[in-house]
């Protein structure tokens, strides 16, 4: 956010505004002095600074409606450019929140009609050139990077992604796969916790500003939403184009004219950002961490946007509390008086297009959390209540002023600070405007904004770190604590919603399936259970392999035994939560996935599954004219579909890995054992795709198995 | 077919010509000289806009540590900043005065506790109390921060430091009209440096520790794998112990300062907008009273030979992962640019074979990736892999899957296609660098201080270019084996998901 704000600075002023030293011209130094005290930096006279050139842009609207900008720059033998779509996640469905990130990423990574997107990485990668997409909050982006001599190229393969992503189903996959990890990951960093959890807090977990992707929302993510939503937000009124390198205006205007002179989709304007609207309650919030030994915080509340009438006295207000590197007050008391932390800042977040946040943040020791907090709190304190010093004021306004130059170090800097204006609708001359507002900020300003902005009772503290660390606990601090639960949600399956009249209807419609496979007496007095099976695995990883399989089971007793080419594999779960694997490398006991997925196969066992509405700890629901939904308070969930007789014609689960991908398995083939008819052939797929062609060839039940045999190593 | 040849080939050698035209351009820019007292300057010319920035890079690291202070390069590094005699003090003479006392309390402190369980808790307890009240006298007499706040007032952006096994940097971006202000303030600094607010700045070093290596996990693992896979060598540990870290004393830091930060083992480089010429008279006016001194020492301690493959592992919560090294030469051998470019074939990109394999094929991991050099250029290394496993996926499946590749590089030639593609990324590499005053100049510091000549950052790039399948294969079999490997990876977490 900070560089949000340093690209509001410019230049010419710099000269005009460069404190008192500045004479005309260049002094020669005095000699080197002998030993004694060093030489003051105070007798130093600096000559004025250089005049800045301002290069010139080049801005015009294709026919189309696509705004461009060009500036040339023959530094480097290079072309870089960047389309900006008026887009963001803020606009994505609450259900599919995540999609505009699986988005970003398959536009580039799933290629074009004529070219897949391994074909476009090594033709750009062969020649050292870059072409990405990425879609922030609110806005996306597809810039290309290129030597010189391969810009038409790239230009190429850049309108091509812009206009004709294929969104091929296995980057999806991959990108969806990626997403998961990140998430399952997302508690890793306490650093990344600290912040996430702030944003929650101050913006509110349901609304577009504040929630987060979970497993849930990325599961329904597909193709076609991806292809919506490109039509939606990719039309050349909606992009700005902005192209700068080793190049001439005028060929490059011609060669981009031609490039998109065919692109004519029309789209309605994008609506407007909906308004920042949540008032979260104040108070500490503790999220447990115990690997740690530091503590990670955030403390702060709602802020404002970055053409607020105030935004600059609380940009020098903000400087002077922490913003301002190790010149700042916080760093000052915190990490140089106290050795506390090794960093802490204070910002105030303002953005162009919504309200920011105000926060502090740092981390210091678990013993010293305490002490941090009441001295920051005290920082803020003074600063709401006593003017800061003349010199304060002074060092803040002139570190801004003096270093004004650095937003216009580079030509490529002021071209993506005027497409920012031009994006959110800002004027011409805005960091103009906003320097000489920070050139007049006075003392009382700075008392004034921090009194009138910043609310200490409104402050959200987010605490990540190991409390039975913390010494003085956090509720010595006289705020509610609360905790904050970083359990990361497994992907919920979509179940029906039950009441009194899908409840009959799903006990009716299950006991329609156990009149049909045999009859619920037939399928009780099931005591053991056994079947052979051919298993041709069709996913990736094991693709063309041939398995037999055996399961033996006197529930909750399972026998598995599989033959392998390299071996035969023997699981065994004792129904009590332990068990062993015997395999080619030798013996182990059960691990904590294999029992959990043991009691999912309990759970699904076929004699037993049916006889469900018989079980007090299930809940057999219909969720339509031949589907039953089947849950227990274990979380484990079916979902079955009859098909006209009755017969179970599809069993859909969710997959064992916590992929979130759902198992579906399509029974046929049914045939009569013990009583009761049951599938001999079964294809099994996992998130869309096929997984494996079983076929029985064998079904025991009621054999009379022994439980030492189960267990036999 | 052949006329295709053709083109193919002309399109491949523009960028090569490029580099080296790049190469001759460049040196009219750049002017280098020698003080007397062996302080060598590299000034670069980059006249597009009036900043200019200002590096100093000190061939000492953490490497150079003495035994029982390890941490101590770093912890120098940290005082830099803070001022001289006449910048962060409001009374120097009283403040130098009570520095002197608290180093002689420590002294105290150091033989009651060196007295072990037969020291007196009392005089102990006594003395930690006068220490502390001393300190807080000392404290009374600084400016804070004066040396960042000045240098900011001035509009100094990015000013920081770095250390390295191998090296220490410090640099920041002026307005250049200010560059004067960067000679004076860092002359008096490496003439006189202070040891001002030392021991409230090692808490804030144990606490910068605490940061990256004892709760992030990921740095917890890199600590270990330093310490897997380096047995003798000091790169093993460039923060410090913690242990040491919370016992370093002033007065050793400022005899680490006088052996290792004598003119001739530092380079400075300022690039941007400034006249040689200029640059020339002030460094001549600010440097040539800095006292030359001996060489100083060179680090004596090597790695031992490894006999046998390593293995360690981190109990942890968060996810796994992965990260399994092998032995390799430093940057001076011949090996060098092989080995480089095989880690990019490996590496870099969406062609990378081990992207290719482990994230998209067999979906095993979110990211995988390798490195050439693990964890510097100046002393024998290791060539680094690592993996994050992607959910349900296990960090053997992931080791199995990086093991074929590996083996399968010592077997098969790369594809001549995807070694062209490396070298021409390498390339367009130096070329985009060229873009950025700081990193220039940390390049050509870099490059000075390890080859001898800057112009080590292009002449690479023929290095580069002469690499062969052959080669790559070759350094493959002779680097990549078991009795060089090891391992370091943490557990999946306990709970049987990723709550």
């Amino acid at each position: 956010m900070r560089s949000a704000i340093l690209t509001l600075f410019t230049a010419a002023i710099v000269s005009a505004q460069a404190p008192a030293p500045a004479p005309a011209a260049r002094k020669a130094a005095p000699a080197p002095k002998p030993a004694a005290a060093s030489r003051s930096y105070k007798t130093l006279k600096y000559p004025p600074m250089r005049e800045l050139k301002f290069p010139e842009i080049a801005s015009f609207t294709l026919p189309n409606g696509m705004k461009v900008f060009l500036l040339e720059n023959h530094e480097l033998p290079l072309v870089r450019g960047s389309a900006r779509i008026r887009t963001g996640n803020i606009f994505e469905p609450a259900q599919k929140v995540g999609l505009t990130s699986i988005f970003g990423e398959v536009m580039r990574t799933g290629g074009t009609k004529s070219k897949t997107g391994d074909q476009l990485n090594e033709l750009l990668e062969g020649i050292a050139a870059s072409v990405e997409s990425d879609v922030g909050e609110t806005s996306g982006t597809l810039s290309f990077n290129t030597l010189k001599e391969h810009t038409g190229t790239v230009l190429d393969v850049f309108k091509d992604v812009l206009v004709a992503p294929e969104f091929r189903q296995d980057k999806i996959d991959i990108a969806k796969t990626q997403m998961r990890g990140i998430i399952a990951r997302r508690n890793d960093q306490a650093g990344g916790i600290a912040s996430r959890e702030f944003d929650r807090l101050l913006y509110g977990p349901t609304t577009p500003w504040g929630r987060i992707v979970e497993h849930e929302t990325i599961q329904s993510v597909n193709r076609q939403d991806l292809l919506d939503w490109h039509k939606r937000y990719y039309f050349p009124a909606n992009v700005m184009l902005a192209i700068q390198g080793d190049f001439s205006t005028a060929e490059m205007r011609a060669k981009i004219e031609k490039l998109f002179a065919g692109w004519d989709a029309k789209q309605a304007p994008v609506p407007p950002l909906p308004a920042v609207s949540h008032s979260q309650k104040p108070g500490i919030f503790l999220a447990e961490k115990s690997e740690v030994n530091q503590s990670n915080f955030r403390i702060g509340h709602l802020g404002g946007k970055l053409n607020d009438k105030d935004y600059p006295a609380l940009e020098v207000m903000a400087d002077i509390l922490g913003a301002n590197g190790f010149s700042s007050r916080l760093m000052k008391k915190i990490r140089s008086d106290l050795g506390l932390a090794y960093g802490v800042s204070a910002n105030w977040n303002a953005n162009y297009d919504h309200v920011g946040t105000f926060t502090i943040s740092g981390s210091t020791k678990s013993e010293s959390t305490v002490d941090a907090l009441k001295a920051i709190y005290g920082e803020v304190e003074r600063i709401r209540s006593t003017e800061v010093t003349d010199q304060e004021l002074q060092e803040a306004k002139e570190s801004t002023l003096n270093s004004f130059v650095f937003n216009f170090d580079s030509p490529s800097k002021t071209l993506s600070r005027i497409v920012n204006y031009e994006y959110h609708g800002y004027p011409k001359d805005f960091i103009f405007q906003y320097q000489k507002a920070i050139a007049a900020v006075t003392k009382a300003d700075v008392m004034r904004v921090a009194k009138e902005y910043i609310k200490p009772e409104n402050f959200v503290t987010v605490v990540v770190g190991k409390s039975a660390d913390f010494g003085t606990p956090l509720s010595s601090l006289n705020m509610p604590v609360s905790k904050i639960d970083l359990t990361i949600p497994e992907p919920k399956t979509a179940t029906a919603k039950a009441d009194a009249a899908s409840l009959q209807k799903g006990k009716q419609l299950l006991q329609k399936l156990q009149a049909a496979v045999g009859g619920a007496d037939k399928l009780t007095a099931v005591k053991d259970y056994m079947h052979v099976a051919q298993v041709k695995v069709l996913a990736m990883q094991g693709g063309g392999l041939q398995v037999t399989q055996t399961t033996k089971i006197i529930a909750p007793m399972i026998r598995f035994e599989q033959q392998l080419p390299f071996g035969k594999i023997v699981i065994y779960y004792d129904g009590k939560g332990s068990g062993f694997m015997i395999g080619p490398q030798g013996q182990a006991p059960l691990p904590a996935p294999a029992v959990k997925q043991a009691n999912e196969e309990l759970f699904r066992l076929y004699p037993t599954l049916w006889m469900s509405d018989r079980d007090p700890n299930r809940t057999v629901n219909a969720v339509s004219n031949d589907a039953v939904e089947i849950t227990d308070k274990n979380g484990n969930y079916v979902r079955v579909t009859l098909d006209a007789s009755g017969l179970p014609a599809k069993v859909n689960y969710k997959a064992a890995d916590n992929s979130g991908n759902e198992v579906e398995a399509i029974y046929s083939d049914f045939k009569e054992a013990g009583g009761i008819k049951l599938p001999h052939v079964i294809k099994v797929s996992q998130g869309g795709k096929p997984a494996a062609d079983i076929t029985v060839t064998e079904y025991k039940l009621n054999s009379g198995l022994k439980p030492e045999e189960l267990g036999q190593k | 077919m052949k006329h295709t040849w053709i083109l193919r080939t002309a399109a491949l050698l523009a960028p090569l010509c490029l580099g080296a035209q790049n190469l001759q351009e460049f040196e009219k820019r750049v002017t280098e000289f020698t003080l007397a007292n062996g302080l060598h300057f590299i000034v670069l010319q980059r006249p597009e806009a009036p900043v200019v920035s200002v590096l100093t890079r000190v061939d000492v690291g953490g490497a150079n540590d003495p035994a029982g202070r390890t941490g101590l390069a770093h912890m120098f590094e940290h005082m830099a900043f803070k001022g001289t005699d006449t910048l962060g003090t409001t009374n120097w003479a009283a403040e130098k005065k009570t520095l002197a006392e608290i180093e002689a309390l420590y002294d105290k402190i150091d033989v009651e506790k060196n007295k072990g369980p037969r020291g007196s808790k009392e005089t102990l307890e006594s003395l930690q109390k006068e220490v502390k009240a001393a300190i807080e006298k000392a404290n009374s007499y600084v400016d804070k921060e004066a040396y960042s706040r000045l240098i900011s007032l001035n509009g100094g952006v990015g000013m920081n430091a770095s250390t390295s096994g191998e090296a220490t940097t410090y640099f920041y971006s002026l307005p250049s009209n200010r560059l004067e202000l960067w000679f004076l303030l860092t002359s008096q600094v490496f003439k006189n440096p202070i040891m001002r607010e030392f021991y409230k700045e090692r808490d804030v070093v144990r606490e910068e520790r605490r940061m990256r290596a004892e709760s992030n996990p990921q740095g917890k693992m890199v600590q270990l794998l330093l310490q897997t896979t380096f047995l003798s060598h000091p790169q093993r540990n460039i923060i410090g112990w913690a242990s040491d870290i919370e016992n370093l004393r002033a007065n050793a830091a400022e005899e680490f300062f006088r052996k290792y930060y004598v003119p001739s083992n530092m380079v400075m480089v300022i690039a941007g907008d400034v006249d040689p010429k200029e640059a020339k008279r002030l460094a001549d006016q600010y440097f040539s009273s800095l006292p030359a001194g001996p060489a100083p020492p060179r680090v004596i301690t090597e790695e031992g030979k490894q006999e046998g493959e390593r293995r360690a592992v981190i109990d942890t919560e968060s996810q796994p992962m992965l990260f399994v090294t092998y032995k390799r030469p430093n940057a001076f051998h011949p090996d060098d640019a092989p080995l480089a470019v095989l880690a990019g074939s490996l590496a870099s990109g969406r062609t990378g074979v081990i992207y290719k394999e482990l994230v998209e094929q067999k979906k095993l991991a979110l990211f995988a990736t390798a490195d050439a050099n693990f964890i510097g250029e100046k002393f024998p290394g290791a060539f680094l892999m690592y993996s994050v496993p992607g959910v349900g996926k296990t960090v053997e499946e992931n080791e199995k899957a990086l093991q074929e590749i590996i083996e399968r590089v010592k077997k098969e030639k790369i594809d001549e296609a995807v070694i062209r593609r490396v070298k021409t990324q390498i390339r367009a590499g130096l070329i985009r660098g060229l873009d950025s005053n700081m990193g220039m100049a940390m390049r050509l510091a870099e490059n000075y201080q390890l080859f001898g000549d800057w112009r080590k950052l292009f002449t690479k790039i023929d290095e580069v270019e002469k690499v062969s399948a052959d080669d790559l294969m070759r350094v493959a079999k002779t680097y990549l084996v078991d009795s060089g490997r090891t391992v370091v990876h943490s557990h999946a977490p306990k709970k049987e998901d990723s709550k």
